[in-house]
């Protein structure tokens, strides 16, 4: 009961509290227009242009969860900003389509090699391209990590001990989770807080979850979501179309070409689209980063900047930095230690599917629901370390063909089982998986359009890891059958992308401090999920924004990193 | 400008009978979708660009295994999802999904490799291409290439082939509105949205399912 009222009370403060003070801090949403469309093309069309001679305060590449963050925290500080990003500045009015099969050009497509025992599939399970990165297609479940999180090597003897704790990142999360901002209730597990929207009413799937979760004694959510509930600045409600995770059309899901990139070009940052990053320049000696070689319209370029950030996702990041291999970084950029590239994780994701005898429906409402974060801690029953958390996924017509296909349907076998479509509630796992040296991003012979080796993504599970999904699909299963499920199917997948350039306490550890300055060129950042140690069981994304959040505080408080080069460029 | 909708009505792929929704068309829901959405999908209903990039031996042979894998053997004159026309213009444009594993070639160059072992197979066991084969025989082919799983098919692991062909055949197949016919999903809706949530819940013009039985335990009462 007291537990009951102390949620209410935080929830009833937080709910109550004025918007001025994240208008101040970030007015993305009040940025975007009211008239009905989705971006305001002035904004870019003015958008302010720097010369690739002009030595900028910071230069970053990449836009996505990570790169915009930076981008508009730096911007808003008063740097000079240029934000590299590969793919297009997004027209959702025009270029984004209500549609599976159409939403292609959303993916990162560039090509890409898996091997490795358990090889992961990328495409658009993975990772996006353009003004917003992969929040563009995300699903936009937004839950914290753990405090446990941030000590599994000492705690339970797996993974990696983080160089900072979850206290450190507390008032980023909530500064992120006020921005972006996220609806759901009250959150009991890992530290307990509220959130400032109300939880979205739920479709078929999120009512079987709900219903099965109670039925098995299993503690379920709805939310936490990055999907506005009411009208947040000029976003409007969620009209449950269930498209998330091919770009939303309305606005109501948070990706950061919407929550942070307005306010970064309110604020003078060019974000200059199109442009390959190819690698990054150091002074002769390689003791300070002086730039990035990009591509762009087919010609290279050089942007000279003071101070340099990487945030291209957990494949692309550690690819351009071995990419980047000079005369003091032989083996590739900040890679004196040979960590680039390694503890790559991704998240075992089983779906399991139950069958009802009513209408499901799953794919009305925001794939992204209800979730449980019953089974995230290790438990000292279970023969393996950590956990897993378990949410709605909702597959649209073609990825549930898949999922169907991988039970070894075909024939009239598929269309079969294909009619039953809307019968289906189906869940998601995520399940920790630990980091692992061999699991890393190497270079291959191949070369892609650029020229550039193109990335080698090996991957292999180790025994605690098939544990724990073994656990999550038992749960998942118990779930369906508790709610009434007549038949449960499950494929294995893999979710999320992170690691690879790993923070840590020292360079022996570790590419960039928790402060996610590399510790071999002190003006070279990165701000990516690359830098996770470990991923828990919870979704990535606002974790990711959140370190850089608190990254850019430090930036932003600290002496401006970079050296200042002589008239005539002659750090080269 | 958005494509015109097609005159064609309530139309669901051959080979099956869309018992399920009948008198269901999602198509009579394309004035309620936003421009972009509407040209991507009644695109799909338009004539498809020639085949540019298989051969006429792979094109047979293609032809014959999508039909296969997804049943489109109905009467000739029972509409088709041009499948093969589809999965020709992604991979003469190489749109692909952006990987491929170590021990298999580009998606263009898999699909070649895997078309000629097919007909290999069909030759070695049949003396005749597999397009000319009869069904069964056909059928019990690509069967054992499945029944492989891990293991070594002229040269590449069975299930990664099989993921190969899967994966084209049904993000093809499945994009198609008269697929969406077929099991009753409601398709595009921006900007109107879903209105009503939740289990057994319909929008107004969504058809309920005409026969919700388990086709699961259906089958085995059946056979
Ligand atoms: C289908 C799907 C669903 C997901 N669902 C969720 C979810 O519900 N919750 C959640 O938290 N996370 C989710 N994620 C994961 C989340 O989107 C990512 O973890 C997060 O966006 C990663 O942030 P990032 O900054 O590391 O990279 P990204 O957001 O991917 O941004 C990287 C950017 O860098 C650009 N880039 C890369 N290389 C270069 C280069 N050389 N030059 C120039 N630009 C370059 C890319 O074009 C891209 O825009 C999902 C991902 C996918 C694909
Ligand atoms: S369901 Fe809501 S959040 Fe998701 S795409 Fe549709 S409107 Fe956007």
């Amino acid at each position: 009961m007291r537990r009951h009222l102390a949620a209410a009370r935080t929830t009833l403060a937080l709910t109550t509290g004025s918007q001025r003070a994240i208008r101040e801090r970030n007015a993305s949403a009040w940025l975007l227009p009211d008239d009905g469309s989705r971006f305001d093309r002035t904004q870019v069309e003015n958008m302010r242009r720097f010369d690739d001679n002009d030595e900028v305060d910071l230069v970053i590449v990449g836009c996505g969860a990570g790169g915009a963050t930076l981008a508009q925290r730096m911007a808003h500080a008063g740097w000079s900003v240029v934000c590299l990003e590969a793919g297009p500045f997004w027209d959702p009015d025009t270029e984004w389509v209500s549609d599976e099969a159409g939403s292609h050009h959303l993916y990162w497509t560039e090509p890409r090699v898996i091997s490795g025992a358990d090889p992961v599939p990328m495409g658009s399970n993975n990772s996006g391209r353009g003004v917003g990165g992969s929040t563009v297609h995300f699903a936009g479940f937004v839950p914290r990590l753990h405090p446990s999180d941030f000590s599994t090597r000492t705690d339970d003897g797996v993974g990696a001990d983080w160089p900072i704790r979850y206290e450190d990142l507390r008032p980023s999360y909530e500064r992120i989770e006020q921005e972006l901002p996220v609806a759901g209730q009250y959150w009991p597990w890992g530290d307990p807080h509220a959130y400032r929207h109300a939880p979205h009413p739920v479709g078929g799937n999120g009512e079987i979850f709900l219903r099965g979760a109670a039925a098995a004694g299993i503690e379920a959510r709805v939310g936490p979501v990055a999907i506005t509930n009411g009208r947040f600045g000029n976003r409007p409600h969620c009209v449950y179309r269930g498209f998330c995770l091919q770009g939303c059309k309305v606005n109501a899901k948070g990706s950061t070409l919407i929550t942070h990139v307005p306010d970064a070009l309110a604020h003078g940052a060019e974000i200059r689209t199109e442009a390959m990053a190819t690698a990054i320049e150091t002074d002769a000696e390689g003791r300070y980063a002086t730039g990035v070689r990009y591509l762009r319209g087919g010609r290279e370029h050089l942007q000279r900047a003071r101070t340099v950030a990487v945030a291209g996702y957990a494949i692309e990041t550690p690819r351009l930095l071995l990419n980047s291999a000079n005369r003091r970084f032989p083996e590739g950029l900040c890679n004196d230690h040979d960590l680039v590239g390694r503890y790559v994780m991704v998240q075992g994701a089983p779906q399991t599917a139950g069958r009802f005898t009513q209408e499901i429906r799953a794919y009305k409402a925001p794939p992204p629901e209800v979730s449980s974060e019953a089974f995230y801690e290790t438990d000292p029953t279970r023969a393996y370390k950590r956990g897993f958390s378990v949410q709605t996924v909702s597959p649209l017509p073609i990825t549930w063909a898949e999922h169907v296909a991988a039970q070894g349907h075909w024939g009239h076998d598929l269309r079969r089982y294909m009619q039953d479509y809307i019968h289906w509630a189906t869940l998601g796992a995520l399940c920790e998986l630990l980091p692992q040296a061999g699991n890393r991003v190497t270079l291959a012979t191949e070369r892609d359009r650029y020229g550039l080796p193109v990335a080698d993504f090996s991957y292999s599970q180790c025994d605690n890891d098939r544990a724990v999904i073994a656990a999550a699909r038992t749960v998942m299963e118990d779930i369906l059958r508790a709610a009434g499920a007549t038949e449960v199917i499950t494929i294995e997948r893999y979710a999320h992308l992170v690691g690879g350039c790993r923070m840590a306490q020292d360079a022996e550890h570790g590419v960039v401090d928790g402060d996610l300055r590399s510790f071999a060129v002190p003006n070279l950042l990165i701000t990516d999920g690359s830098v996770l140690p470990t991923q828990g069981a919870a979704n990535p994304a606002l974790t990711i924004m959140a370190l850089v959040d608190r990254a850019a505080a430090r930036l932003t408080a600290g002496a401006r990193a970079g050296l200042r080069a002589p008239a005539g460029g002659g750090a080269r | 400008m958005p494509a015109r909708r097609p005159p064609a009505r309530r139309t669901v792929p051959s080979g099956e009978a869309g018992r399920r929704f009948p008198g269901f068309d999602v198509l009579d829901q394309a004035d309620a979708w936003d421009p972009a959405t509407a040209a991507t999908v009644l695109q799909r209903l338009q004539l498809q660009p020639d085949l540019r990039f298989f051969t006429c031996a792979e094109e047979a042979c293609a032809g014959a295994l999508l039909d296969l894998l997804l049943a489109q053997d109905g009467p000739p004159q029972r509409p088709e999802v041009p499948v093969l026309q589809m999965i020709d213009a992604r991979l003469a444009e190489t749109q692909t999904d952006g990987w491929r594993y170590q021990d298999m070639p580009e998606d263009g160059d898999a699909w070649r490799a895997t078309l000629r072992a097919l007909d290999e197979d069909a030759a070695d066991r049949h003396g005749a291409p597999f397009a000319a084969l009869p069904a069964e025989q056909q059928r019990r082919l690509v069967q054992t290439v499945q029944d492989l799983h891990g293991k070594d098919w002229h040269g590449m692991p069975a299930a990664h082939v099989w993921s190969l062909w899967t994966r084209y055949a049904c993000t093809a197949f499945y994009s198609h509105p008269w697929a969406w016919n077929e099991i009753g999903f409601g398709g595009p809706a921006y900007p109107r949205g879903y209105a009503r949530l939740g289990v057994g819940a319909r929008e107004r013009w969504e058809h309920p399912d005409a026969d919700p039985r388990d086709p699961a335990a259906d089958s085995q009462e059946r056979t």
